[in-house]
């Protein structure tokens, strides 16, 4: 749920080599590197989705052709690095096939969308997992969903890395909300998450965009240089122009989502999670505290679903 | 160009298409001549032509040409709503909309000059360009050969696009199944309320088949890695911070531009550099070798090599006659054609020959059939489980 587990183990302690640690649930282990580079990524990201705001006028940045280039090529490469530190902190198979699954189902939902003015399926999904998985998984299922998506549309552009980072935020946010709400109260603080979330990701993919779609002619255009605030109004003009019709809908809708569904979808995430708990250490230690989880969770272990209600 | 032998079919590396594609999109980038982009667009599209099959991602080209479009419509309406004054003969006089204050410097409407809109439609055809490269990479290239041939680094992050990929088909058909059950017990398969009680057996179906998955993954040796000394685990740590750390360093010189030069463009590429070693040595921990690689051999190269040399041309175009490339559109008749940025251009022709035709689907492709459970990632086998628990 949180990020506060036991970080760090396998790096630390070199007998969980041999035997690794048990978990209760199909989540990232965060170690402090990983969360560092988690950081760092983001930061960089950042830049990437800001620049027209941040660049000075005689930055090498400040003409509008190279630098969307430079980030549509950097990010892949930094979000490859970011990916594989965290496959390192802990990517059992389970957290695999949850990933895999859940990036599909969310593939799957992509092009409902498409129709629709503003309606964007994916992110009751992804806050709703990153909430149940923690902010790693969060993290790791934004980025994958997208970049599946494209290439079951064949859309990859130059426009996937910044959606994927965008999603993977979206995710990683949602699991770093408090974890001990429950109920109604999670839903409410859910659903308002998700339209911020909604809306931010809106905002900051338009700024990504930015300069791409209006040049450098217009008077809505970016000005390299120009006070923060300037800019800022300029792009507010040109988010009222091209897509604030389509954001806020899809605040709107995406927070409905959590509130309609976000119950028992959560119900079937943490159950999937706790059934996923088959991997336990075993150990044959007497004195090693991990035993007594180990049993608390054996029976459980891969139990066949019985009864459960497949319709309605 | 004459083959001596007729060359066996097969499907060139998806890698190669890509690097051939954005060699491509960086001599476009660079320029605004529309003889060079209108050139561009008919290489990439007689080698799409060429050397596309009857897959489904292969009709993206003509999907991002569309959209090359859409962009080049809203850049131009956005000059015209938008332009702010510029230089030229007037076309049209639109009345100018008086706008509150908060929006200052915004003008809306105005009149519209020759010049600015022509500098709007090259530099909307520039980027119409780009994109019809990326495009032609993403209709000549198959997506999941490329997912194969991803750095060792990303295994387990690829086995899990992978299941993503075979997966999302199945889903479809796993919600007609449950409508045609909601169907035939009378109840309403139709409206906002059947999408709920739809949507959720088909999401408990999918999270059951990611646990016997697992499951089965796990017991074959999935998601192991073989044991990784912790030298080896620091290393990759160190180069990963630095790598990131030198990234974001040197963006903030690039940005700043007032800072010491060294601390832009140098910093930036040694992070580049020392994250790609990050990747490599986060790779050394995945010991297993590749099911079917895909070969690199001279036609690999030969595409590449057009795609740089289309690039270089570009780019050793600006240094030499950099007015060429992004030229004062009006009159059009005096436009140049720089050869040196044709001629890399035009050599970007040759994989439409040079490389072998694509194998045509009549045998049809072995399905990644998400039900085969047991085999969750076809393209690659596991040689190493060497860590196993207990």
């Amino acid at each position: 749920m949180s990020a506060s587990l036991p970080t760090g183990r396998a790096e630390r302690d070199p007998a969980s080599q041999a035997v690794r640690p048990a978990r209760t649930r199909a989540q990232l282990l965060l170690g402090p590197r990983t969360v560092i580079a988690l950081l760092l990524v983001s930061a960089v990201g950042f830049v990437a989705f800001t620049w027209p705001l941040l660049a000075s006028p005689d930055s090498g940045l400040a003409h509008a052709s190279d630098a969307p280039l430079l980030f549509a090529l950097l990010l892949p490469l930094l979000l490859a690095v970011v990916l594989a530190q965290l496959a390192e902190g802990g990517m059992d198979a389970k957290t695999v096939a949850m990933l895999g699954v859940l990036a599909a189902v969310g593939a799957a939902l992509r092009p409902l969308g498409t129709g629709v003015a503003g309606f964007e399926p994916v992110f009751f999904l992804l806050v709703l997992a990153g909430r149940a998985y923690g902010p790693g998984f969060g993290f790791v299922l934004g980025a994958l969903t997208l970049f599946s998506s494209a290439l079951l549309t064949a859309g990859v552009g130059p426009w996937l890395p910044f959606q994927m980072l965008g999603a993977a935020w979206v995710g990683a946010g949602a699991g770093l909300l408090p974890g001990r709400l429950r109920g109604a109260g999670e839903l409410a603080v859910l659903a308002g998450y998700a339209a911020v979330a909604g809306l931010a990701y809106g905002l900051l993919l338009n700024l990504s965009f930015w300069p791409f779609a209006i040049g450098t002619g217009s008077s809505i255009s970016f000005v390299a240089g120009d006070p923060l605030v300037d800019n800022l109004g300029r792009f507010l003009a040109f988010t009222l122009v091209t897509s604030l019709g389509f954001d806020i809908p899809r605040a709107v809708v995406t927070a409905a989502l959590v509130l309609l569904t976000g119950r028992p979808i959560l119900r079937a995430l943490r159950r999937a999670g706790r059934r996923a708990a088959f991997d336990v250490a075993i150990n044959f230690s007497p004195t090693d505290d991990r035993t007594s989880s180990a049993e608390a969770t054996a029976p459980h272990a891969g139990a066949p679903a019985h009864g459960e209600p497949r319709d309605g | 160009m004459t083959l001596r032998r007729p060359v066996a079919p097969r499907a060139l590396h998806p890698g190669a298409w890509w690097l051939w594609a954005l060699g491509l999109a960086t001599a476009a980038s660079r320029t605004t001549n529309p003889w060079l982009l209108l050139l561009i667009l008919a290489v990439a599209g007689h080698v799409v032509t060429a050397r596309r099959t009857d897959a489904p991602w292969a009709r993206s080209f003509a999907v991002f040409l569309k959209l090359g479009l859409v962009v080049l419509a809203i850049r131009v309406v956005g000059q015209t709503l938008f332009g702010a004054a510029a230089s030229g003969n007037v076309l049209l006089d639109l009345p100018e909309l008086p706008l509150p204050a908060w929006a200052a410097g915004v003008t809306l409407g105005g009149p519209i000059t020759d010049a600015a809109l022509a500098a709007a439609l090259l530099d909307g055809l520039r980027l119409a360009t780009v994109l019809a490269c990326i495009g032609a990479a993403n209709a000549l290239a198959n997506p999941r050969r490329l997912l194969a041939s991803a750095p060792a680094a990303l295994y387990e992050v690829g086995v899990a696009v992978v299941v993503a990929l075979s997966f999302a088909p199945s889903l479809v058909t796993g919600v007609q199944r449950i409508r045609a059950a909601r169907r035939l017990r009378g109840r309403p398969d139709r409206g906002l309320r059947s999408i709920v009680s739809v949507a959720m057996p088909v999401l408990e179906d999918a999270l059951e088949r990611s646990l016997a998955l697992a499951a089965a993954m796990d017991s074959r040796g999935y998601g192991r890695r073989a044991g990784v000394s912790r030298a080896v685990r620091r290393r990759t740590a160190v180069l990963t911070l630095a790598g990131l750390g030198g990234v974001l360093v040197g963006l903030y010189g690039l940005l700043d531009g007032t800072g010491p030069p060294w601390l832009g463009v140098p910093v930036l590429l040694g992070g580049i550099l020392v994250a790609m070693l990050a990747l490599r040595s986060a790779g050394t921990g995945v010991v297993r070798t590749r099911y079917r690689p895909d070969p690199w051999a001279g036609p690999e190269w030969l595409t590449v090599g057009t795609g740089v040399l289309a690039a270089a041309g570009g780019v050793v175009t600006t240094v030499t006659a950099p007015g060429a490339l992004l030229p004062d559109p009006l009159p059009l008749t005096a436009v140049p054609l720089p050869v040196m940025a044709a001629t890399g251009i035009l050599l970007a022709l040759l994989p439409a020959w040079g490389t072998p035709p694509p194998p045509a689907l009549a045998s049809t492709p072995r399905r990644d059939d998400a039900s085969r459970t047991h085999r969750p990632a076809p393209s690659t086998s596991t040689s190493n489980s060497s860590e196993v628990a207990a």
